[in-house]
């Protein structure tokens, strides 16, 4: 029997599935790598561990449960989190750590872009919001601060570039991981000259451009030999988990959004155009020609509520969150819809979409004599899920949204979902599959093997489990609060921008 | 609190207790200049404050500690007060003598105690790699002393081997409250961060997963279903996963050899390297070191 492998590289962990060619998920196996921040604003990983870590759950898949099982690989698709930047050397060594997406350090280099006029033209150019994220700031930043590794660095590689170039000798990157680089014409498909400028470099110093569905050759023979695997596994290179976990979603419509949530989150939607916004508040991402994901990131997802968690819950057994996460959610469901007055800004890590404010910061709003422990739950759940909302409701003002599909850990919790359908008042599906990011590049690669003719066939073959329908009484209800929520959210801009100071030790 | 004071050499009651130098509650009602000057121990000492408040310095940090609390001193710390002199207060102490400090945090605790060696080197081990020296609220470890000084003056039959097991006990329940001290017990991932770092820097060393376990104050059975949970691996085959990724980058950097490599990754030998090297990658790690 055949199978089909699909590798996520992922932020903190990489994920490998094995599909038959029906779609259905065979074997699953994962290994976590360690994330360093050995400065405030440092966020990096070890891309040796990240490459062994691949290597080590791979082996063990294929050995311990595909090849018991009878299955052969037929091939390996990737798919990575975005925004990552790596430098290597003439030898291909690594010069320093991965920086990966959560890394701040290019704050000022951003800043300073994102209100130029140059800045406005490189993000039409590109799709990609000037912010540190970016690893067009990213290179910026090493040339203006790190210029000995600037000058030693032969390219500035993504990780799953990296990652490849191991596996097969071949430095490529693909459409989708290129556009979110901030270095990418999304409209020419070709490297953005403005943009290079900025970062001091020339294309030779990137990896080659390719398509998602293309091959960057063959499996070094020590590899197939280590692994098992046969010289004609084709290895394709993939896309971005943020493209097909809309891609996995069964989202290819365009009166549909998908939103995912885990740690952080982000509201997507998909079409043939990208989505103009003149105050660069989204992000618009290459999937094929002509073939654009579009949408808005949050940083405050399910991470806030398992810090409200670690903070408030309960914890008689050691290390228990998941069970602690559960009970707080038990006590939230005895509470009104509107926590009784109670609101949450939830704006722990700063914000991206749709304020674009990396000095926000958490409030609760009207709190008063008879509210308890479990209004402030319900209420950290509210204030996540508004948060998600605003995003949704400004990408309405360019699309129309219809009905949405959920995925990711946060957002397929049933108590979140019933409350995502009734804050934006519309239909919600949630999808069967697990993973809707590997399913998404399991897709990709069935369409490469001419399973289904094309994405919006792909898309359409994943089935939704179940449909959670608004309650109108509670949309009432959180109309009325979601509209304080949205004024503080920007009335207290000046406020933000001094407690941040104060806390970032400023006068 | 009456106050007792038996020393080695001195009273009797120590006898049969060579390891034992001092076990003492003292009530301090005056300054006196010079008369706790920081100097070096060469013995493990645990002191519990009954009353007052004492300035501290241990190991080169200064600590203000209070009814409640306990320190800790390890054999080869500094120890004083932070002004010279001992504080106005009550507080209680027990010196036991180590038998030996190997190289590497090994401390040697002798014949006396029942803990096993691999216990007892763990215990050593976790107590210097934590650096706690303030434990809080430890009133349990002074119901410990005061019962082990009640036997030492009783004397009643089998008190020799209860006093011997007290310590240990003590020694046990000064570990494990270290380590609660040090992991908050909420997040596994911040908890786990921490671990791996520790792994990393002490990558040489010969780790089992009791010893891993032990510092984030898990049984190993809890521990092992943790990290498989959240690495994907088994504690020891995570282990050997940072060992080669280490590894990877050692080779590349082309600087040491494949003993220094090997070795200094935590792998037993050049050879025990090579193998698990090429069984995961392919490659032994010289066609590793050489390919472009």
């Amino acid at each position: 029997m055949e199978c089909i492998i699909t590798i996520e590289l992922g932020t903190n962990a990489v994920r490998v599935f094995a599909f038959d060619l029906a779609g259905n998920v065979v074997a699953s196996s994962k290994g976590s790598y360690p994330t360093f921040h050995s400065q405030p604003d440092y966020s990096e990983q070890d891309p040796e561990q990240i490459f062994i870590t691949m290597l080590y759950v791979l082996k063990n898949l294929i050995t311990e449960k595909l090849h018991p099982k009878r299955y052969d690989v037929r091939s390996i698709c990737f798919l990575a989190s975005m925004h990552s930047l790596l430098a290597i050397d003439k030898h291909g060594v690594p010069l320093g750590n991965l920086i990966t997406w959560a890394d701040n350090r290019g704050k000022k280099e951003a800043n300073e872009l994102k209100h130029s006029d140059l800045g406005k033209l490189i993000y039409n150019a590109t799709g990609t919001p000037i912010h540190p994220m970016s690893p067009l700031v990213k290179i910026a930043w090493v040339k203006n601060h790190d210029p000995e590794r600037f000058n030693k660095t032969f390219k500035f590689l993504s990780m799953k570039s990296y990652i490849l170039q191991q596996l097969t000798g071949e430095y490529v990157i693909d459409y989708s991981l290129a556009s979110a680089t901030g270095l990418l014409n999304i409209h020419t498909i070709g490297w953005e000259s403005k943009s290079l400028d900025f970062a001091g470099i020339n294309s030779e110093r990137l990896p080659e451009l390719t398509s998602v569905f293309s091959s960057p050759g063959k499996l070094r023979k020590e590899f197939q030999t280590s692994l098992g695997l046969s010289p004609d596994t084709r290895i394709m290179i993939g896309s971005s988990d943020g493209c097909m976990a809309t891609l996995g979603a069964g989202v290819w419509r365009e009166d549909k959004a998908t939103v995912t949530i885990e740690d952080s989150g982000a509201v997507r939607i998909v079409g043939k155009e990208v989505l103009k916004d003149e105050k660069q508040r989204f992000f618009n991402y290459l999937i094929t020609k002509n073939c654009y994901v579009s949408g808005g990131p949050t940083n405050n997802g399910g991470v806030v509520f398992e810090w409200f968690a670690k903070q408030f819950g309960d914890f008689s057994v050691p290390f228990d969150t998941e069970q602690i996460m559960e009970g707080l959610i038990r006590d939230a469901a005895n509470v009104n819809a509107g926590s009784d007055g109670l609101v949450y800004l939830p704006y722990l890590l700063g914000e991206r979409a749709p304020l674009w404010n990396a000095n926000a910061r958490g409030s609760y709003f009207g709190i008063n004599i008879k509210h308890e422990r479990s209004h402030f739950i319900r209420a950290t759940i509210e204030g996540i899920l508004y948060e998600v909302y605003s995003i949704g409701k400004i990408l309405q003002e360019h699309r129309a949204i219809n009905s949405l599909s959920v995925n990711g850990s946060f957002a397929t919790i049933p108590f979140c979902t019933q409350l995502m359908a009734d804050i934006f008042n519309k239909p919600v599906h949630t999808v069967a599959n697990f993973s809707s990011a590997a399913r998404g590049a399991f897709l990709l690669n069935a369409i490469d093997m001419g399973i289904y003719t094309d994405l919006e066939a792909a898309a359409g073959s994943t089935p939704f489990q179940e449909t959670i329908y608004p309650r109108q009484h509670d949309h009432a209800t959180y109309a009325k609060y979601f509209k304080i929520f949205e004024k503080l959210s920007v009335k207290l801009e000046e406020e933000f921008e001094e407690i941040a100071n104060l806390q970032q030790g400023g006068e | 609190m009456n106050q007792f004071y038996l020393h080695q050499g001195h009273s009797s009651e120590l006898t049969g207790f060579p390891h034992i130098s001092e076990i003492a509650i003292r009530k301090n009602t005056s300054i006196q200049l010079d008369s706790l000057v920081s100097s070096i121990v060469n013995e493990i000492r645990i002191y519990y404050i009954l009353d007052g408040k004492f300035d501290w310095s241990i190991n080169e940090r200064a600590y203000v500690l209070y009814p409640g609390d306990l320190a800790i001193i390890l054999p080869g710390q500094k120890f004083g007060g932070t002004k010279g002199c001992m504080d106005i207060g009550t507080v209680c102490w027990l010196s036991i003598g180590v038998e030996r400090v190997e190289q590497q945090r090994k401390i040697i605790f002798g014949t006396w105690s029942g803990l096993s060696e691999t216990e007892s080197l763990t215990i050593g081990n976790i107590l210097q790699l934590n650096n706690t020296s303030v434990l809080v609220r430890m009133k349990d470890a002074f119901t410990i002393i005061q019962t082990i000084k009640d036997e030492l003056s009783q004397q009643e039959i089998g008190y020799a081997t209860r006093v011997n097991h007290l310590i240990d006990e003590l020694l046990i329940l000064v570990v494990r409250q270290s380590t609660h001290q040090m992991n908050l017990r909420r997040d596994f991932p911040q908890t786990f961060t921490k671990l791996e770092q520790t792994l990393r820097q002490n990558l040489a060393h010969q780790w089992t997963v009791e010893e891993m376990a032990a510092l984030i104050g898990l049984g190993t059975t809890a521990f092992s279903e943790k990290v498989k949970n959240y690495t994907g691996f088994s504690p020891l085959n995570y282990l050997i996963n940072i060992r080669i990724s280490e590894a990877t980058r050692l080779l590349k950097q082309q600087e040491m050899n494949m003993t220094e490599i090997a070795l200094e990754t935590g792998f037993y030998s050049s050879q025990h390297f090579s193998t698990t090297f090429k069984k995961l990658t392919g490659y032994t790690p010289v066609e590793f070191r050489k390919k472009k």
